[in-house]
């Protein structure tokens, strides 16, 4: 990678991020990975309440373990701040006299009044404030409690996951909050460009519903345009682009790209699956149960990843099922340059997946890990705000900071 | 200090959109949403059109019509907004003309594979050369380097190979009817790994503008599905990192949260979730479902004896449930303060009072050519306070915009328009393609890509 002589695209912008658990935290993650100074201001005493979501390095409950919060904050500095205090309000004021952003997500209805976006953005012009709930900051749900399994339910993604004969099935690993969080990133970096030519800030809404529901483009016109109702994914069919058994765990066999049949099934190794009948996608619904057999035949005398490799040498793109120890483990993301080792002093030191894309002349640091918690209240309140020992001290036994 | 007046972020950027199917066209369509001016350049040769265009409808009333490649509801959800101009890129000249139109704009999506972009003399360093400050976005499976770069990729594969299976899947039960973690991977499904993409490139590009405004430099953005995809299971990966933990399949049960999970509601195919955070909320949901004796029940009495009596718990809760409609289920518990909601449908959605309250859909008047009349679309998951994005139009008609960028916007002569026509290197018609065949409904339904269907919709014409 060449030196870095134009810095990082958001190198200048500081960030105040009073975020919990996922989706404020992964907005000002990905701020901060493009260089954004991103401040994190938690709650004196127990700090983020993802500071006690699992699972935790060496499965120890402890609050600088927990390795959600590990992920989400890498590269900000941490400050502990009481808002809800006149003396927490004042220093947030001083805070926000030099911030670009403000990314919040506390509900609508336990939003401290300091944090209330349109006065906000009366009182500072130039700020652009990002709010992100699970509803919005409008509407019937607006107040409604939620998790991730309620925000995916609503978006309608939960009734398109799992299979077709069983319930509908929870994503992965808080997916709508990493959604939320990304969306929120984008429409706050759109205002930041908007500002460079306005000078004037402005309020970003985000909600965690709609932010999922954006990828329903199939689901939503299939009732628009014709009246049908999409469902889960078939539980019947020829076995192609689903999940089926291979020797050592599974893999989902495809049809797509621009190969022949023929390439496909010589690659899957059972010679009676080399029927012209099977060569159209008619076909393969009509002989659907057959191929499934043959199918599961051929997987049954293939690894995984054998097969991928074979797969992508053919120009084939057969996919298959892995795990955090195959993703840790992958050469591809290792030749990537994916991972950052990162020392933390509580957690201690691991291998970090880092971020998605790559840019050209932009090298992707791990600067910070994710902060302790008010590890960086002398550094702002002192030298960057001008705070006194005596004043810090105050603040302290006010319950401030 | 005056500034000028400007309500969208995205104002005088003009995107050249080269790409194909779901995540970067979807991409372009946001960009245009935010004010840019995006130009999809198409072919009007069936075998390099789009493929949104032929094969993905859904078509209006199931019936593609003459003009389908125009007429499909997921190609117009996913590249409303911008205008579009066919270049055979198998012509040189053609191939001239698309130098000529990067070296006018700012932004340039792709995904095609790098093979074939260094073919076309279309990768990041000839592109450079004509627009020395581009922000071009290179989506790929497997990114532009390391040892999979060559492997073709759709979504739907990628998404267990980038990990989402590790964490999701439905648990096993044994012969009594016991339940345990999960060892069968599951899947999001709807193309997941597409959309991540989409807001990463967005974000990207924005970033990249950014960059671009204080240093003048342009930006290549190498984006591999497949590590964005990792990316946003970095929390599980570094869990084996500290832990050595491989998977997490919980069906619909959470890690510290009981009861917690889907369950059957009155009707086909309808369920809602509901999940008990802690003590307060179990107390509040008995008292809510008419029992409050329950809460009182020792195997039910606090978080550990709720977790570990799991499939008691979801058969009483199921036994409530099953006798209301989703919609009470989340009324009569968000009520009492409980997390719990409908799993929505797309006809659910369409009608949902909250959706609909928040102005989510937008609706378009389509080009009286492609019969589409006016129809409402899903939009984006913000509101900006000072800007006024919006969708502005439907997508474009094959070549609808060819005089206008050609033309006005290059400059081309008549008679080299006219050479690129004889050339067949420019076109409005779809060349080489059939009507695609259209699955009766009730064959769908029993084939299992349909729930059912109705035929008196919409339900909600579109104001």
């Amino acid at each position: 990678m060449v030196g870095v002589p134009f810095g990082l695209p958001l190198d200048g912008v500081r960030v105040l991020e009073l975020g919990r658990y996922v989706s404020a935290p992964y907005c000002g993650r990905l701020l901060a990975d493009y260089g954004a100074d991103v401040i994190k201001i938690e709650p004196p005493g127990g700090g983020d309440e993802a500071r006690r979501m699992g699972p935790f390095a060496g499965d120890d409950p402890h609050p600088e373990k927990s390795i959600p919060f590990l992920y989400l904050n890498t590269n900000k500095r941490g400050i502990t701040l009481d808002v809800e205090t006149v003396a927490g309000a004042g220093l947030l004021d001083r805070l926000l006299e030099y911030a670009d952003v403000l990314v919040e997500n506390y509900p609508p209805d336990a939003r401290p009044s300091c944090l209330d976006p349109k006065a906000l953005a009366e009182r500072y012009p130039h700020l652009i404030v990002t709010s992100i709930t699970p509803f919005g900051q409008t509407g019937p749900y607006r107040d409604f409690a939620a998790t991730d399994i309620v925000t995916t339910a609503i978006s309608g993604l939960m009734y398109h996951s799992g299979d077709s004969d069983q319930e509908p099935l929870r994503n992965a690993l808080n997916q709508s909050f990493y959604v939320a969080g990304i969306n929120a990133a984008v429409a706050t970096s759109a205002a930041l460009f908007q500002r460079m030519f306005t000078g004037q800030g402005q309020t970003i809404d985000v909600s965690t519903v709609e932010c999922l529901a954006s990828h329903l483009v199939q689901a939503l016109p299939y009732y628009n345009y014709m009246g049908a109702i999409k469902g889960r994914r078939p539980v019947r069919g020829s076995g192609f682009e689903e999940l089926m058994p291979a020797r050592d765990g599974y893999v989902i066999p495809s049809v797509q790209g621009s190969q022949p049949w023929s390439t496909v099934a010589e690659l899957i190794g059972v010679p009676e699956l080399q029927d012209e009948r099977f060569a159209s996608g008619s076909g393969r619904i009509e002989f659907g149960e057959q191929i499934h057999d043959l199918l599961l035949q051929g997987l049954a005398q293939w690894d995984r990843k054998a097969l991928h490799q074979a797969s992508g040498e053919r120009r084939l793109v057969f996919g298959m099922a892995q795990d955090a120890g195959d993703l840790h483990e992958c050469p591809h993301l290792h030749e990537r340059e994916f991972f950052r080792t990162v020392s933390h002093p509580v957690a201690g030191e691991a291998d970090y997946p880092g971020m998605g894309p790559s840019l050209s002349g932009v090298e992707y640091k791990v600067r910070r890990h994710a902060p302790l918690l008010g590890q960086h209240n002398s550094e702002i309140y002192g030298a960057e705000l001008g705070c006194s020992a005596d004043e810090l001290a105050q603040l302290r036994a006010l319950g401030a900071i | 200090m005056t500034m000028p007046e400007r309500t969208l972020p995205l104002e005088g950027i003009r995107v050249v959109d080269l790409s194909r199917v779901f995540a970067m066209p979807y991409c372009g369509a946001y960009l245009a949403d935010l004010g840019a001016e995006v130009i999809k350049v198409d072919t009007h040769h069936n075998q390099f059109v789009d493929t949104t265009r032929t094969l993905n409808g859904p078509y209006p009333d199931n019936d593609p019509g003459e003009l389908y490649w125009e007429r499909g509801g997921t190609f117009q959800t996913l590249n409303h907004g911008k205008i579009s101009v066919t270049l055979d890129l198998r012509s040189d000249e053609a191939l001239e003309v698309l130098r000529e139109l990067v070296s006018i704009s700012d932004v340039v999506l792709e995904n095609f594979t790098p093979r074939v972009m260094r073919r076309f003399g279309l990768d990041y360093p000839n592109l450079k050369s004509v627009r020395p400050d581009l922000i071009m976005v290179s989506n790929t499976g497997y990114g532009h380097s390391g040892p999979w770069t060559n492997f073709g990729a759709m979504a739907t594969a990628l998404e267990p190979t980038h990990g989402t299976g590790a964490f999701m899947g439905y648990l096993d039960v044994d012969a009594d009817g016991r339940t345990s973690s999960g060892t069968v991977p599951n899947k999001i499904a709807n193309s997941y790994t597409d959309f991540l993409a989409s807001w990463t490139a967005q974000l990207a590009v924005l970033v990249s503008l950014i960059h671009r405004a204080k240093t003048g430099r342009g930006m290549w953005i190498d984006l591999a599905m497949y590590q964005v995809g990792a990316s946003f299971l970095g929390e599980g990966i570094l869990d084996y990192a500290f832990n050595g933990r491989r998977a997490r399949r919980l069906g619909n049960r959470h890690e510290s949260m009981s009861p917690h999970g889907c369950y059957p509601c009155q009707g086909n195919d309808q369920w809602a979730v509901i999940a008990v955070r802690d003590d307060a909320d179990w107390r509040a949901f008995c008292d809510a479902i008419g029992t409050p004796g329950l809460a009182s029940d020792p195997r039910f009495a606090d978080p550990v004896t709720r977790h570990s009596n799991q499939d008691e718990l979801d058969e009483i809760i199921s036994g409530w449930t099953s006798s209301r409609t989703k919609y009470e289920v989340m009324t009569v518990l968000q009520n009492a303060g409980v997390p719990a909601g409908p799993v929505l449908d797309g006809r659910d959605m369409l009608g949902d009072p909250h959706f609909r309250d928040r102005g989510y859909f937008e609706a378009m008047d389509h080009h009286p050519k492609t019969g589409l009349g006016r129809r409402e679309y899903l939009t984006r998951g913000w509101r900006m306070s000072g800007s006024d994005v919006r969708i502005r139009k439907p997508a474009p008609m094959l070549g609808e915009d060819n005089r206008h960028i050609l033309s006005d916007l290059l400059g081309l002569t008549d008679s080299r328009i006219a050479d690129l026509e004889a050339a067949e290197a420019i076109g409005q018609t779809l060349a080489g393609a059939r009507i695609p065949a259209s699955v009766p409904l009730d064959r769908q339904v029993e084939l299992g890509w349909t729930v059912d269907y109705d035929t008196g919709y919409p339900s909600r014409p579109p104001e």
